[in-house]
């Protein structure tokens, strides 16, 4: 327990302890999405918005719901908000604080006040980028002031607050924006069959927190199911359906072939990711076999 | 409280079950909602509550999400289902996948239809979904009952249930130069599906919402034709076309101010979806047509 962590703490005096109120307001409620904490009597994760007073989503085989985050939810980071409105096609509204910064592609962009500044986050490999299909451009809104962003498909946002030493993989393009506190790189998928089969293009988007936690935002197209896999353990996803992945856990796409006929066969790839780490998959995609 | 004796027939599949749980076993609609009817008489589908599992045999599939839900399986040791490979969303490692043969391949990939009926068999899980978004439509088919189904709308069937597919059997041709052009308001091709001697289950894919109504002997309905989901095969269908009053220009309709429509005539069951893609109409007159009735305004 930390100084000043009151959440444990109880009076030597048993009195007191008797006079407390019923709801003390030193208590916190743990996110089960997140694992942030809340003030007792929250409706909402002020960290990533998943509703606290409804239970976990949990399919039989393991795959958590994306929490569905209420109408007009609000976020807390920094000193900044995120607000997410509408259901079908959410958008996240950031009322930036003074000092705090947020980057994203620039096709997710709904509006923004004219006092935003915007500037352009310098990225390496701009060439490769581009010649990779990757926005060539990544912008950044500064605060003070309003800006909202919202991707083009019906789906649901995923509010993943990075906590400090964490690094996540995310599908290119699914990412709708995130705090200037997290590290922006991409990599290079390894493998010409996972470049040509994978589905997911050449390069991962990969973020990275160092000592400060960060809010990253992603859209993800239909419901998101999110699954945590043991060390070792392996699941095989169709590739189209992949939207994140914690670093550790490790994708390689495996050929079937399916016999069609006589002497005829088509080949079906699938992506085996093994752990230990988080999968997160979306449930409307395009099969990129069917193209 | 639901004392013990209890039953409870699903209004849907008419599977009669404890009634303890708050979705049907069978099918998985919701038990404690009352049935939506329209004024027209269309009883919209009561979508299947996120999480609601449904039971058949040994194995269970889970039906969860709800913009674009996915039906998760459980499979039994044993137990199989088949499916068009490109709604496979995930599977367990240990779930074994083989193909099914299917006839008439070459016809199957002109007309646009899945080249490959997929297999897994269990034990295992093994998840799917449709790339829209809409509702996932849980049909429980009776031994001696069969349905036929829009093309691309199919999900995943269990063993039990055995799989066709025909000529829909509407269409019409136009000229074009030289060249005379088919079109298929409702594709070329129409689904069957069919339990012969013991109960299947068939999950269908609807875009946006579905409706279904019970049309009576000789009472007739017209449809939009790619609104079309399902319907039983004692339910007849064929184009129709309506020329919209145009005064005195009546030549308009040689230049493709018309409608095209679907009239279905009963008796039996018929699905529609309230989401469905746009019908290319070119809009010049008919060659030849599967037969066809038609109205001016």
């Amino acid at each position: 327990m930390t100084q000043g962590d009151t959440r444990f703490q109880t009076s030597a005096d048993p009195s007191a302890n008797e006079r407390r109120p019923m709801t003390d307001v030193s208590q916190r409620i743990e996110c089960q999405w997140c694992h942030s904490q809340s003030a007792v009597g929250s409706r909402s994760c002020e960290t990533c918005g998943a509703p606290l007073d409804i239970k976990n989503l949990v399919s039989d085989s393991g795959w958590k719901e994306a929490p569905r985050l209420r109408d007009m939810t609000e976020i807390h980071f920094g000193s900044s908000t995120c607000q997410v409105e509408g259901e079908v096609v959410p958008v996240a509204e950031i009322n930036l604080g003074q000092g705090d910064a947020i980057f994203f592609e620039h096709h997710v962009l709904l509006w923004k006040e004219e006092s935003v500044a915007m500037s352009v986050m310098q990225t390496p490999g701009g060439a490769k980028r581009a010649f990779a299909g990757m926005p060539f451009v990544v912008s950044v809104a500064n605060g003070p002031g309003r800006v909202a962003f919202s991707r083009d498909a019906s789906g649901e946002l995923v509010v993943l607050p990075l906590h400090p030493s964490m690094e996540l993989d995310v599908r290119e393009h699914a990412f709708l924006l995130a705090s200037h506190t997290i590290s922006y790189s991409f990599i290079r998928i390894q493998g010409l069959r996972n470049i040509l089969h994978g589905g997911e293009g050449m390069y991962m988007d990969r973020f990275v927190t160092n000592q400060v936690q960060g809010l990253l935002v992603l859209h993800g197209y239909g419901n998101v199911f999110e699954r945590t896999l043991g060390a070792g353990e392996s699941i095989l996803l169709e590739p189209g359906a992949f939207l994140y992945k914690d670093s550790s856990v490790t994708m390689d796409v495996e050929q079937m072939k399916l016999k069609t006929g006589m002497i005829g066969h088509t080949n079906l790839y699938l992506a085996r990711m093994t752990g230990p780490g988080r999968v997160g998959i979306q449930s409307m995609y395009v099969h990129h076999g069917s193209e | 409280m639901t004392s013990a004796g209890t039953t409870y027939t699903c209004r849907w599949c008419n599977i009669t079950s404890a009634g303890a749980t708050t979705s049907c076993p069978g099918c998985g609609a919701p038990v404690d909602i009352r049935a939506r009817v329209s004024d027209s008489g269309w009883v919209e589908l009561p979508a299947i509550r996120d999480m609601a599992r449904i039971q058949f045999g040994q194995s269970s599939a889970q039906v969860a999400g709800t913009w674009v839900p996915t039906v998760d399986m459980n499979l039994a040791p044993g137990d199989s289902v088949y499916f068009s490979h490109h709604v496979l969303l995930w599977q367990d490692a240990q779930t074994q996948l083989g193909t099914q043969p299917l006839k008439g391949g070459w016809s199957r990939m002109m007309a646009g239809l899945p080249l490959v009926m997929m297999e897994a068999t269990g034990p295992g899980h093994i998840a799917f979904s449709h790339d829209d978004p809409g509702e996932v439509v849980a049909v429980p088919l009776h031994p001696g009952t069969a349905l036929e189904v829009r093309e691309n709308h199919f999900l995943v069937a269990t063993q039990a249930v055995t799989y066709d597919w025909a000529q829909s059997g509407v269409w019409f041709t136009t000229r074009n130069g030289d060249d005379t052009e088919w079109h298929y308001p409702v594709g070329q091709y129409i689904d069957r599906f069919y339990a012969q001697s013991t109960p299947g289950l068939l999950f269908l894919h609807a875009r946006g919402n579905s409706f279904v109504r019970h049309l009576a002997q000789g009472e007739t309905i017209l449809i939009k034709p790619p609104s079309l989901l399902y319907k039983d095969p004692s339910v007849g269908m064929q184009l129709h076309v309506e020329y919209p009053r145009a005064g005195a220009a009546t030549f308009w309709r040689s230049w493709g101010n018309r409608y095209l429509w679907l009239r279905l005539w009963g008796p039996g069951r018929v699905a529609i979806q309230s989401s469905y893609e746009r019908m290319e109409d070119p809009g010049s007159g008919f060659s030849s047509t599967s037969g066809h009735t038609e109205y001016a305004w």
